[in-house]
């Protein structure tokens, strides 16, 4: 009927491979009207599948060329409104209203997928459920063992395969109504819901298996930054984030980069501070960096205050005093030493590295900032006062803080490069 | 038959080598007393730490060592008023209650001459010996108050005086402190110190003149601390040591309120024993004549860790007490109240529960008087692994049996009407102070460890560089033992020291004894002196030799028992029984989970555990509900 027509004139307009997806769209549309129809339907489109397969595999994505610029003009005339989830539902609904029988509806969802990070709805999983609501429902279930045995309709199982990747890459866990949706797009045994109950299988097992999550959405204030990446780097519950100086600006002068002021925020846990105190003062100690620390997409950078390992020469074994427990002897006068069988420690070849007194972060890195830190953690250490303290400062590439910078949600500002780091390479 | 008589003959032949010079001289029981410190030989009690070597010293714990009749009679004389007196006229209740011991009380306990047990009668005190003391603590720990009040009075607060105070020292203080005219108390703990010394933070300064030191800082939990007029400080000194160097070392003190910059803090609210008065004292600059240095200055850590070490036996007694006096006030409700027509003594769970207290006092009871009889031996015997034993059984015991009594009343135990929560919540404190019980097995274990490693290490090195020799020697007695099977340690048979009813459990804990000696032998073979690390295998050494000494006391007792024919003899050999046959099994399990690879044995990954939850300072498990998707 209408179908053949249709069939007709797009032979006419001698587009092969995309003629038979058309004619396979069209049959479903027919689907409705009787199981006799229906399966030589059926068997036609079995035909088409082969045919669709060889072409793509041959030129790959191309192939979308024509029908494509309409549905991503679609999606532009929406940028230019705006780009949020509201416009972007408008755009599908827009879609799914034009036309009963979704005609282009695989292009259109490929078109949709490339377009969510535009929107900003790359993580919304609403979203991705009614792009899938886009595919019409029950046509494209195999009705018989022949179907359910070949690849039935190919490209929207593709297509559906291809939005459920996306969620993966994005790490959106599908929920139930996807699966609903799938089952009734393409029934329980297809490619799409293999992919979904593969995701629902590796995803959860691999939500947490990261011991130190970043949050997603990180502090703005980066003062507040500085704080999660320092406790983040410290690992140490009892160590404690101080402020050495909170950033402000003196917007009455003219040129406000000079004058203003940079934070300096530093953390320090009891035992390094110990560690700082038994430090022979007449060593230097060594204030380094910066050091990347990437936050998500974010990277930021910190500076540690530090020695070189002790010499093996000034290393004291301090004998266990004998009055010290008024309980129980704290060590055995035994000539006897760990069998080797219970001796489970690892033969490990053990570069010693020196102790690392207190970590920073500054939004600027020159040495006059960081002296500020220095000065501040001098008041709880003394010693910081007697022993010289030398300031190795390296240069950032800035490959690495273009990367930080370009991403969406990095924080600007924050990698602001100090003014005397010359461009050097990593 | 000839084992009784040998039983006893070799107890009157100990009786006469022991005290027919005493007697002879001094007519009186507590003349004796004070003959303790005529120090003849200095033997060395090594019942214990032979144990590590799988050896049983059998002269040490048999025959059970007992007083003479005029001993017992003048200690029924003290009992008598002392337990009138708590009868009538203590109020544990109101103690309890308003957190405080009223003045008549204590006045009524000064009257009684508690305040100064242990003080020899020159000194106005009652001059009791070890055992004496441990009788009448059954009685005064009715009232955990007032028992930790006394005990911090003179076994620890005044104890420094007495065990190494001078001759001037002792005549100044030791007669107002024993008419409890004067308190004492024991300042050692501080904020930053519990059993580390090193972290002592109080100070004591000489004067310009150097007849004066200045005492400062600050002392907490200090048992008496608001009533006390004399107090036994522990302070660090500088003392230059042989080598011309200067050091920091810990200096007993007396100090006297008058002195003047002692002040206390309020007195703490605490779980239980509430109306004993703890609260923190502070030095401010007080000035302590140089007189006052107990021993000689920087030889304080000696004398804290002596007095700490003293005065743990009579927990032993001061538990059995306890459950003594719980059992008589549950058994009656047990066989009072009825549920579906039985009373409630007819259920086995709740029958259990009175073995298990009849068990646990009568093993506490017998730990506690075998130590002090062997404390009361002459020569200043060193008891304090078998002092902390007993500590270590009774605190636990105690807590298990309130525990148990609280359970068999039901509702009626967790009122307040009733004074049983009240000994629950006072008997909690037993297994923390004095040393906590993991201090202790540590103390206990490390203690035999060091004894038994001094003896076996030229054997264990022999054996590590493969002298075939000794290797040889060592099969040569495994085959042996895995012949003849059972291990003869010479407590039953012809010479045996236990009585023929008992034989069994003699056995069984020869068994034990012969086993823990292998086993001491491979922890060290396997350890060395790292073993000091191995917490959880020292606890389960502790476990074995506490179990061992137990089984020990009870044997001995039930054997003089049914050898002299005391009353209800049999129900005591019932109890010795069952108790070593327990015993014997627990140690087994014990002994398997110290063998290399043992699959009884968790500790790895109780160790990971720990770890897991410590490094994140919580639970970190998800919540159950939690999900995922």
């Amino acid at each position: 009927m209408n179908c053949a027509r249709r069939l007709a004139r797009i032979t006419i307009r001698g587009f092969a491979p995309y003629a038979t997806v058309t004619a396979r769209e069209s049959a479903k549309c027919l689907n409705p009207y009787g199981s006799g129809v229906q399966t030589l339907r059926a068997f036609h489109a079995g035909f088409g599948h082969l045919k669709d397969q060889s072409v793509s595999r041959g030129d790959g994505h191309p192939r979308h060329e024509g029908s494509l610029v309409t549905h991503d003009s679609l999606f532009e005339q929406a940028a230019v409104e705006a780009r949020t989830k509201a416009m972007f539902n408008r755009v599908l609904e827009v879609f799914v209203r034009k036309d009963i029988r979704r005609r282009g509806h695989v292009e259109f969802i490929y078109a949709a997928l490339r377009k969510m990070p535009e929107f900003g709805v790359e993580r919304d999983i609403t979203v991705y459920n009614k792009l899938l609501d886009v595919f019409p429902k029950e046509v494209f279930v195999p009705r018989n063992f022949i179907q359910r045995m070949f690849n039935h309709y190919p490209r929207q199982q593709e297509c559906a395969v291809q939005l459920l990747e996306q969620m993966e890459n994005y790490g959106i866990l599908p929920n139930v109504e996807t699966k609903v949706l799938l089952v009734q797009i393409f029934g329980e045994k297809s490619h799409p819901m293999r992919k979904y109950q593969r995701l629902m299988y590796w995803f959860p097992k691999f939500k947490h298996t990261n011991p130190y999550p970043v949050p997603q959405d990180l502090p703005q204030d980066p003062l507040d930054l500085a704080r999660l990446s320092l406790t983040r780097v410290a690992a140490d519950p009892d160590a404690c984030v101080t402020v050495y100086q909170m950033p402000s600006t003196d917007v009455s002068e003219t040129i406000v980069a000079d004058v203003s002021l940079p934070y300096v925020v530093g953390i320090q846990s009891p035992e390094q501070r110990s560690l700082l105190a038994k430090h022979n003062a007449s060593r230097p100690v060594f204030v380094e960096g910066p050091f990347p620390l990437w936050l998500r997409k974010t990277c930021v950078y910190y500076y540690v205050l530090r020695a070189d390992p002790v010499p093996p020469e000034e290393k004291v074994q301090e004998p266990v005093d004998p009055e010290r427990s008024f309980f129980y002897p704290l060590e055995l006068d035994l000539d006897l030493e760990r069998d080797l069988g219970d001796d489970d420690s690892f033969d490990v070849d053990e570069v010693e590295e020196g102790p690392i007194f207190a970590m920073c972060m500054a939004s600027r890195g020159d040495q006059a900032t960081l002296a500020k830190w220095i000065a501040g953690l001098q008041q709880t250490n003394p010693v910081l006062g007697r022993a010289p303290t030398l300031f190795r400062l390296e240069s950032v590439s800035r490959e690495i803080q273009r990367a930080g910078e370009s991403e969406p949600g990095a924080e600007p500002g924050l990698e602001e490069e100090p003014p005397h780091r010359q461009a050097m390479k990593q | 038959m000839s084992l009784n008589r040998l039983v006893l003959f070799s107890k009157s032949v100990r009786c006469k080598n022991l005290l027919t010079p005493l007697i002879g001289q001094f007519r009186s029981v507590t003349t004796i007393q004070s003959q303790r410190s005529f120090r003849t030989y200095a033997r060395n009690l090594v019942y214990a730490k032979d144990l590590f070597l799988g050896k049983v010293n059998k002269a040490e714990v048999f025959p059970y060592p007992e007083i003479d009749k005029e001993e017992l009679e003048e200690i029924k004389q003290f009992v008598g008023p002392v337990e009138k007196f708590f009868n009538e006229d203590v109020d544990s209740k109101r103690i309890d209650h308003e957190a405080k011991i009223p003045s008549e009380t204590l006045n009524g306990l000064k009257e009684l001459g508690l305040f100064g047990m242990q003080v020899p009668e020159e000194y106005g005190g009652l001059g009791l010996s070890n055992t004496m003391y441990a009788r009448l603590g059954e009685i005064i720990s009715l009232d955990g108050s007032i028992a930790v009040t006394l005990a911090a009075h003179q076994a620890i607060g005044l104890k420094g005086i007495l065990i190494a105070g001078n001759e001037q020292q002792k005549a100044k203080y030791l007669p107002k402190l024993a008419a409890g005219q004067h308190v004492a108390a024991f300042c050692l703990t501080e904020p930053g110190s519990g059993s580390d010394a090193a972290s002592i933070q109080t100070r004591a300064t000489l004067t310009e003149d150097g007849k004066h030191f200045l005492i400062n800082g600050s002392k907490i939990w200090i048992s008496n601390g608001g009533l006390a007029d004399i107090f036994t400080v522990f302070a660090r000194t500088e003392v230059v040591d042989k080598d011309g160097q200067k050091k920091n070392k810990i200096t007993a003190f007396i100090v006297e309120r008058e002195f003047g910059g002692v002040t206390n803090g309020a007195p703490e609210d605490k779980l239980g024993i509430r109306g004993s008065n703890t609260c923190e004292v502070v030095f401010d600059n007080t000035k302590v004549p140089i007189e006052n240095v107990i021993g000689e200055v920087g030889g304080g850590f000696k004398v804290a860790m002596n007095i700490l070490n003293s005065g743990r036996f009579s927990m032993g007694g001061a538990c059995a007490g306890m459950i003594k006096k719980l059992i008589e006030l549950t058994s009656e409700y047990a066989g009072t109240r009825k549920q579906f027509n039985k009373s409630l003594s007819e259920f086995g769970m709740i029958q259990e529960k009175f073995a298990t207290m009849a068990l646990n006092a009568f093993v506490m009871e017998s730990m506690a008087y075998l130590t002090a009889g062997m404390m009361d031996r002459p020569g200043m015997p060193d008891c304090s692994v078998e002092a902390a034993m007993v500590k270590v059984f009774s605190s636990e015991g105690a807590w298990i049996c309130v525990s148990e009594a609280l359970q068999v009343l039901g509702g009626l135990g967790y009122v307040k009407n009733y004074p049983f929560e009240r000994f629950l919540r006072d008997c909690r404190i037993l297994l923390i102070f004095e040393g906590t019980n993991e201090i202790l097995r540590m103390y206990i274990a490390l203690t035999g460890m060091q004894y038994a490693g001094k003896i076996l290490t030229g054997k264990i090195k022999e054996m590590k560089k493969g002298n075939v020799g000794v290797v040889l020697q060592m099969l040569g007695k495994k085959v042996r033992e895995s012949v003849s099977s059972t291990v003869d340690l010479g407590l039953t048979g012809n010479d045996g020291v236990v009585h023929p009813s008992l034989a069994d459990s003699a056995k069984k804990f020869e068994e034990n004894v012969y086993y823990f000696g292998t086993t001491v032998e491979s922890l060290l073979y396997r350890y060395g002196k790292t073993i000091v690390d191995e917490q959880l295998v020292l606890k389960r050494v502790a476990d074995v030799l506490i179990n061992l000494y137990a089984m020990t006391a009870v044997l001995s007792r039930a054997s003089r028992s049914i050898s002299i024919g005391l009353r209800n003899h049999d129900h005591e050999v019932l109890l010795a029984n069952t108790f070593c046959s327990d015993a014997y099994f627990k140690n087994n399990f014990l002994m398997a989970q110290l063998q290399k690879n043992a699959p009884e044995n968790n500790d790895d990954s109780m160790k990971k555990i720990a770890k897991e939850v410590l490094e994140k300072r919580a639970y970190i498990c998800s919540h159950p509900l939690e999900r995922t998707f």
